[in-house]
């Protein structure tokens, strides 16, 4: 198994796993090579985002074992672990802790215990697992690692490799204006760094406050009008937050905590990203009817998720508001009543085959560009399934004039095509394709005036065993 | 009822069309269509394919243009009706793409009123039929009187006979009658599929995506023309007018007739008075003792043949050209049909005597008087200087008269299953392991065990799919590319005989046919093509102060034994492994064993399987016996004159073409027909026909079948390698004087080959060390001594070396310095010159970069500055800003550089150097890599490269080194052959396929490798035929060890040491 991602138009290997390694794969090498040379290779893109995120995560997690943690991507973490280590009875106890833990949970990690953030990523990255180096310790113990623990770009500590210049003692023993001159001012500032000469910054995370509102009252409520103006209170509480940060948010719930510790939920969802706390807590009237208070409510909390930024537009006064701002509210009413499912906008997609060339999309969604092409009439009601009709048609590329559907009969009056469209060739094996696969579409009236759209499946052969099929009505 | 289909577009319409031309007219024979008219857009690419298909077949074929606009006028299809009015459209079409990128044409409405005279013009409506429309439409109707039409199809819309309506009412207002087409774009529905990945290749855009970019239907194909009646029954007028415009049309291709240009004939006299003055001027200088009476009676022969066939105009602008390359001191060598002739070695155009004994060659057989094309000379020039020779023929004739042919780039199989792929929206993986999967040809499609080596299934759909559309799409025009050098030259204005067009070169133009359209059409064509070697030869001469090819003694004993020992690394032809497995075995004596020795290790003999039976001749184990036919049909020795000095096997192509006339009894159109067809085998279907009449013709007349079939085997693999006799001369010429250079003086055959780089088969590495084999001594590049170029230097005064021979030892140049630039070098060697003498100096005054000085250093050419490549990159390090800074404040220089203490460096081991010599300069002269893993070697029981020679047949050996050249021939069967080298020299192994199969991974990937297996001896041909193999090229990376304890692992564990060369 293998990830790959492109890199300037080549696709590379960018992380392989034991047994990928254990072929001679590498992360670098390029993925045809790797898969010429391992053919069984799985492989699947490599997701910066979610690594990056998946990193994050994972620092928020260490927060137990310090407040101070700092991401170090692509796959390291710094813990600033000053003054906390005796919680674990040692730095090397804290350590064997994490890495335990780590490892239970299928992480594998590495880890170097230093006085500065340098030296321990060169332990780390470079040297024994799980060193720690005593205080003042760092020059010894960096002193025979390579060159590129120092967290220099490949190129330069290609660079100094060349000169013979192996390991950081090497490095470390040279007239500083000298490396300086040659190297320029990283390589100095990155072995002070390690060596704990020049001071490093590390940027700390902490955890980002969820969007939540939250009301206690003294005296525990129950009144249905009571909870209607908790339910105002508190989305005014919520969306005054979330216009001060310039964010809406698609869905908000709602929960009553009871004295008896349960906590029933509403939840609301919107079309539109929105913070207008009169609309919200409108949306939740209906339901809040069906709240069972119990003995009391003494808490409600309101959150907001799928939060995203939501920019305050000033409306002009003359101006008619948006035809989407305009349904929105339209919209989210029907969808909140009917269910999610029943709202729906039919969209133009860029297909020769009817069936495939219409898609349901969320009714408020931005249309994707596609239009109705004039010149190609398709019924107001198409068919899922097209059905059977007993058709009767003289000539090759005549319409019929006469159909049977579901036992009744229609004389064609008038009528207009046929408009020849091919299976789409590529969704079955190539030895199926054949010209012939046609469906030859007529757009028909007949003398009642109802307009039908039937089609002869494959062209005339004049047999008179054509199958027809009725495939969608118009108006 | 009778039609003519006049919309057609061909796979020339890049990525719309999606059948050859030939196909659509052989389809519209077939289908009994009156005629049809070729109108790609905006190109006339294709026209000359269908037209010469057309020809040949009897079916009509109109030649034009779909004319789209850039500024929103209607297209029209435009048919010219005269000679003058094909001029027209072909300046319309030059001037559209003259203001284009290269491949695209830019026309306005303007343009074609201005070239209008003499043309038909069908206008192709638009999807709406708007105001705007009509207007245009009445324009045109104006402008075009009673030659515009308006066009009308049937492609099963829904609103077809709605449309039709529309057009009728609105053709009848602007009096433009309507006229019935299909818009046909492939000649059977069949191929839908195809013209959809087309599409998606041409939008860049998956299948599943192309949606309406696709046609809904199949429609677009040629029909009968009953159907298309039946088509437009309500409109029989638009079918009537097809005819009318069939009637119209008084132009044929077949129109354009050549004019030679005039210009090298000088006032007051003919051509042909011109060229016999020259030639017998050329006479007295070729033989300055007197030319014999066989030398003159060919001569007047020549000339008389020439005045027949009225060519001198061609003689005369070939050797304008070739007068003008050798005045500015150019060397040049001409072949080709022509080109062995008394009149062009008098001429200077070649420098083969054909009159020599044993050369042995025949105009007469080289231009005929029954085969009315123009003769055909290439003319070769050295490599680096041809440019100077195109840019005289474009002073001399103009752009408007001189122009390069195309070249089609057609789809081969990577290129096919990688755009198939991407169609069908495989990923990006899958395509590349399928297009990596394809080493060299693919006939038939991909074989499935290739497909399930590469861990795919051959039976998915989505694979099959792929490959069986890509294997359609083989042999289609991709695009238009710059000829390599085949001009064509004309009288008259060129871009009024064909659309001239820009190149992606700046400054360039090339025209829109290749060399079978200009063949075709019987056009003028000189091809100034670049060859290495002469630049080598050239430079060698100059060295050794020799004046012309033709000075250089011949026939010389020495230079022949040293070829037939396979000697010749870097001899011109001969250095490739099958050439030097050949050698011993031909043991050439003479020049015409170098004639075939260059003509017979190519796929046409080879897959003929005539080498062994010439080569068993040749060594007087078989008896030399010539094929006959049965005695009512003719003499029994007709193939004594054709097969005679190849005692009785044919292995050149003029005697492939000579049997199918003699033997097969072809018609001269036929032999022509099949000469045709064997440039175009790989596209077309045609094999088939010519073969039953090839090998059925030599049968009825009493041949042995199998003989038969053998020989038109083998004009099945001269298809695409075709080599002539008449190019083999002036090949073999150059074996030999490249080979005399290398036996008399290796050190100037190493210079020259270096200085020449790229080319040849090896690597200056290979190149360097067989020199060294040959006693020359090789030093290394230097900033104190080398110049850019390699050069000889004095060889050391009274030295023992100096007594043993006159050859003098080899300055390696700058130019072997990776990545260094030029124009830095040769300023180093300028300041060098006025007296620079430290680093510090030097780097000031020719203001070298700091990138260049690094470079100087780690190539470890300091040495003479008492710096080896780190000291010397740890001084250039430090002392780059201030050089730099010197340039803008000179004055600074006289205080030197910055005084710094002494920094001890550790020393780099010899093994690093000689890694690092290898990454910097791709040779070291310190030792070969080999050396240091010897002990390995040996204990994997490994022998060297020298030790093959002494051991047994069929013994059991191992050989490791380097890989320095992986072949596999599409000729040998799956066969690979691998190329090793270690420090004592080099060994061949051959791989057999299944051993290969087992193994592709070592094979195709590993730099350094033992190979496992037994000797196998031939004479002297000494190969190990593998049985296994050792890869040991994550071992290199040992090379640069220095004994850290903790080495960071690397992030390629192949370190790129060497580049083996791989051919497929």
């Amino acid at each position: 198994m293998a990830l790959v991602a492109a890199e300037r138009g080549v696709r590379r290997l960018t992380a392989v796993d034991d047994l990928a390694a254990g072929l001679g794969l590498y992360p670098g090498q390029k993925a045809a090579d790797a898969g010429a040379l391992a053919p069984g290779l799985i492989t699947d893109e490599a997701a910066e985002d979610a690594d990056r995120s998946a990193l994050i995560q994972l620092g928020d997690w260490c927060a137990r074992f310090s407040p101070a943690v700092a991401e170090d991507p692509p796959d390291g973490l710094f813990l600033d672990i000053t003054g906390v280590a005796h919680l674990w009875g040692g730095e090397a106890a804290l350590v064997e802790d994490l890495l335990d833990r780590l490892g239970k949970n299928g992480l594998r990690a590495r880890a170097g215990v230093a006085g500065t953030p340098g030296a321990s990523w060169a332990l780390a990255h470079f040297g024994y697992d799980r060193t720690l180096v005593p205080t003042e310790g760092e020059a010894a113990a960096l002193a025979p690692l390579p060159v590129a623990s120092l967290r220099l770009t490949p190129a330069i500590a290609e660079q100094i490799a060349r000169l013979g210049l192996v390991s950081v003692g090497q490095l470390g023993a040279l007239p500083r204006a000298a490396i300086t001159r040659r190297f320029g001012e990283e390589v100095v500032r990155r072995l002070d760094q390690a060596l704990g000469l020049a001071c490093e910054a590390l940027t700390f995370r902490r955890p980002p406050s969820p969007w939540l509102a939250r009301l206690t009252f003294a005296e525990p409520i129950s009144a249905p009008e009571d909870l209607a103006r908790v339910t105002a209170d508190i989305a005014v509480a919520l969306c005054a937050r979330l216009e001060s940060e310039g964010q809406g948010a698609r869905r908000f719930e709602l929960a009553f905590h009871r004295l008896d510790g349960q906590a029933p939920r509403r939840a609301i969802g919107l079309s539109l990203p929105a913070r207008e706390a009169g609309r919200i807590a409108r949306l939740f009237l209906p339901r809040l009817e069906t709240v069972d208070p119990g003995f009391g409510i003494e808490v409600v909390t309101l959150t907001a998720h799928e939060v995203e930024p939501c920019l305050a537009q000033q409306q002009r006064l003359d101006e008619p508001l948006a035809s989407e701002a305009a349904l929105a509210p339209l919209v989210d009413h029907l969808s909140n009543r009917l269910g999610a499912g029943c709202v729906w906008r039919a969209e133009a997609l860029p297909s020769h085959v009817p069936e495939r060339a219409v898609a349901r999309r969320p009714p408020l969604s931005k249309p994707a560009g596609g239009a109705w092409d004039p010149r190609k009439p398709r019924p107001l009601r198409l068919f899922r399934r097209p059905e059977p009709i007993d058709a009767v048609a003289p000539a090759p590329d005549d319409p019929p004039v006469f159909f049977r559907w579901r036992g009744g009969p229609h004389r064609i009056r008038r009528a207009e095509g046929p408009e020849r469209i091919a299976e789409e060739w590529w969704r079955r094996p190539l030895e199926d394709a054949d010209p012939a696969k046609v469906r030859d579409y007529y757009r028909v009236e007949d003398e009642a005036g109802a307009r039908f759209w039937v089609f002869r499946a494959g062209p005339y052969t004049g047999a008179g065993h054509a199958r027809w099929w009725l495939h969608g009505l118009f108006g | 009822m009778t039609y003519a289909e006049l919309q057609v577009t061909t796979n020339y319409g890049f990525l719309r069309g999606a059948s050859h031309p030939g196909e659509l007219a052989t389809g519209a024979k077939a289908l009994g269509l009156a005629a049809i008219g070729i109108a790609d857009r905006n190109t006339l690419a294709g026209v000359v394919r269908a037209w010469s298909k057309g020809r040949e077949i009897g079916q009509t074929v109109f030649t034009g243009a779909q004319l789209d606009f850039a500024d929103g006028a209607p297209s029209v299809l435009c048919y010219p009706t005269d000679r003058e009015a094909w001029g027209r459209l072909t300046r319309l079409l030059t001037v559209g793409q003259r203001r284009a990128l290269k491949g695209e044409c830019h026309l306005t409405a303007g343009d074609l009123t201005a070239h209008g005279e003499g043309q038909l013009i069908l206008v192709v409506p638009p999807t709406r039929l708007d105001k705007t429309f009509e207007t245009a439409l009445m324009r045109l109707a104006g402008e075009f009187e009673g030659r515009a039409w308006l066009v009308a199809s049937r492609p099963y819309g829904a609103r077809d006979l709605e449309r039709l309506h529309e057009l009728d009412v609105l053709a009848r207002r602007a009096g433009t009658p309507m006229i019935a087409t299909n818009d046909v774009l492939y000649h059977g529905p069949e191929r839908r599929p195809l013209q959809d990945l087309l599409t998606c290749i041409r939008e860049k855009c998956p299948i599943t995506e192309a949606g309406l970019r696709l046609e809904a239907n199949a429609e677009r194909h040629l029909k009968s023309p009953a159907e298309m009646a039946r088509l437009f029954a309500a409109w029989p007028d638009a079918i009537t007018q097809t005819e009318q415009v069939a009637r119209r049309i008084g132009f044929d291709l077949g129109q354009l007739k050549y004019e030679y240009p005039d210009e090298p004939v000088p006032p007051g006299k003919t051509a042909m008075q011109h060229l016999t003055d020259l030639a017998w001027a050329g006479a007295k200088w070729r033989y300055p003792e007197g030319a014999t009476e066989k030398v003159e009676a060919t001569l007047r022969h020549e000339l008389g043949l020439i005045e027949e066939l009225n060519y001198p105009n061609y003689f005369l602008t070939v050797h304008d050209i070739v007068a003008w390359a050798r005045g500015q001191g150019i060397l040049c060598q001409g072949r080709g049909s022509a080109a062995n002739s008394v009149v062009c070695f008098c001429l200077g155009v070649t420098s083969v005597d054909p009159t020599k004994p044993h050369h042995d060659l025949l105009f007469a057989r080289f231009i005929s008087r029954e085969r009315d094309e123009p003769p055909d000379i290439d003319v070769d020039f050295e490599h680096d200087r041809r440019e100077l020779v195109m840019q005289y023929v474009y002073e001399r004739y103009g752009r408007e008269r001189a122009a390069i042919c195309a070249t089609v780039i057609h789809y081969r199989p990577r290129s096919a299953i990688r755009d198939v792929g991407k169609a069908l929206g495989l990923t990006e993986d899958v395509t590349a392991v399928l297009a990596n999967t394809v080493w060299g040809n693919w006939g038939d499609g991909l074989p499935d065990d290739h497909v399930r080596q590469a861990g795919l299934d051959p039976d998915s759909p989505a694979i099959r799919r792929a490959t069986t559309l890509a294997t359609e799409l083989l042999g289609f025009p991709r695009h238009l590319s710059q000829h390599v050098g085949g001009f064509v030259l004309t009288r008259r204005r060129l871009d009024e005989t064909v659309p001239i067009g820009n190149a992606a070169m700046k400054d360039r133009t090339f025209l829109e046919w290749d060399k079978d359209d200009i063949d075709a059409l019987g056009l003028m064509k000189v091809d100034i093509l670049a060859l290495g070697m002469l630049t080598a030869i050239k430079k060698s001469m100059d060295l050794l102060g020799i004046a012309d090819m033709a000075d250089i003694p011949e026939d010389d004993a020495g230079v022949y034994t040293m070829l037939s020992s396979a000697d010749s690394v870097g001899v011109f032809q001969v250095e490739s492994r099958a050439q030097m497995s050949m050698l011993p075995r031909m043991k050439p004596r003479r020049f015409y064993d170098l004639v075939i020795e260059v003509a017979i290790v190519r796929p046409g003999p080879i897959q003929g399987d005539m080498v062994h039976p010439y080569l068993r001749r040749r060594e007087g184990l078989e008896p030399v016996h010539f094929p006959s036919p049965a005695p009512e049909h003719g003499p029994a020795d007709e193939l004594e004159a054709v097969l005679g000095k190849t005692l009785g096997v044919p292995l050149f192509q003029e005697q492939a073409m000579r049997l199918a006339i003699e033997a097969a009894k072809f018609t001269p159109e036929e032999a022509n027909g099949l000469r045709r067809a064997m440039a175009t085998f790989r596209h077309y279907g045609d094999v088939g026909v010519y073969g039953e009449k090839f090998v059925g013709g030599m049968v009825a007349r009493g041949y042995d079948p199998a003989f038969a079939q053998r020989c038109f085997r083998q004009i099945e693999g001269f298809g695409s390698y075709g080599f002539p006799e008449s190019h083999a001369v002036s090949f073999a010429k150059l074996v030999y004087v490249s080979a005399w250079i290398k036996h008399h003086r290796p050190d100037v055959f190493c210079v020259a080959l270096l200085n020449s780089q790229p080319m040849g088969f090896y690597q200056p590495a290979q190149l360097v060390r067989d020199a060294r084999e040959h006693g020359v001594e090789v030093r290394a590049p230097d900033v104190m001594l080398s110049e850019w170029d390699c050069a000889l230097e004095a060889a050391p005064v009274g030295s023992l070396e100096a007594a043993a021979s006159d050859l003098r030892p080899v300055r390696l140049g700058l130019r072997q310095i990776r990545g260094l630039k030029r124009i830095e070098a040769e300023r180093l060697v300028a300041a060098r010159d006025m007296g620079a003498r430290t680093l510090h100096d030097l780097a000031a005054r020719a203001a070298l970069s700091r990138q260049s000085l690094e470079l100087l250093a780690e190539a470890d050419a300091l040495r003479s500055l008492n710096m080896d490549r780190r000291a010397g990159l740890w001084a250039v390090k430090g002392m780059a800003p201030e050089a730099r800074a010197e340039i803008e404040a000179p004055l600074l220089s006289l205080m030197g550089p910055p005084v710094e203490g002494a920094i001890r460096l550790p020393a780099m081991p010899l093994p690093a150097h000689v890694a690092e010599d290898y990454r910097t300069t791709s040779l070291s002269l310190k030792a070969h890599p080999c050396a240091f893993f010897r002990t390995l070697l040996t204990d994997m029981g490994a022998v060297t490269a020298a030790r093959l020679r002494d051991l047994k047949d069929g013994r059991r050996v191992a050989i490791g080194g380097l890989v320095l050249i992986r072949q596999r021939p599409g000729t040998a069967k799956g066969v690979v052959f691998v190329t090793l080298e270690d420090e004592t020299g080099s060994a061949n192994a051959v791989v057999w396929r299944d051993v290969f199969l087992a193994n592709r991974r070592s094979v195709m990937a590993s730099r350094f490798l033992v190979v496992h297996g037994r000797l196998q001896r031939a004479g002297e041909v000494i190969h190990v035929v593998a049985e296994r193999f050792t890869d040991l090229s994550g071992r290199l990376f040992e090379l640069k060890r220095e004994g850290a304890a903790f080495a960071p692992p690397p992030r390629s564990p192949v370190p790129s040491l060497t580049r083996s060369r791989d051919f497929h």
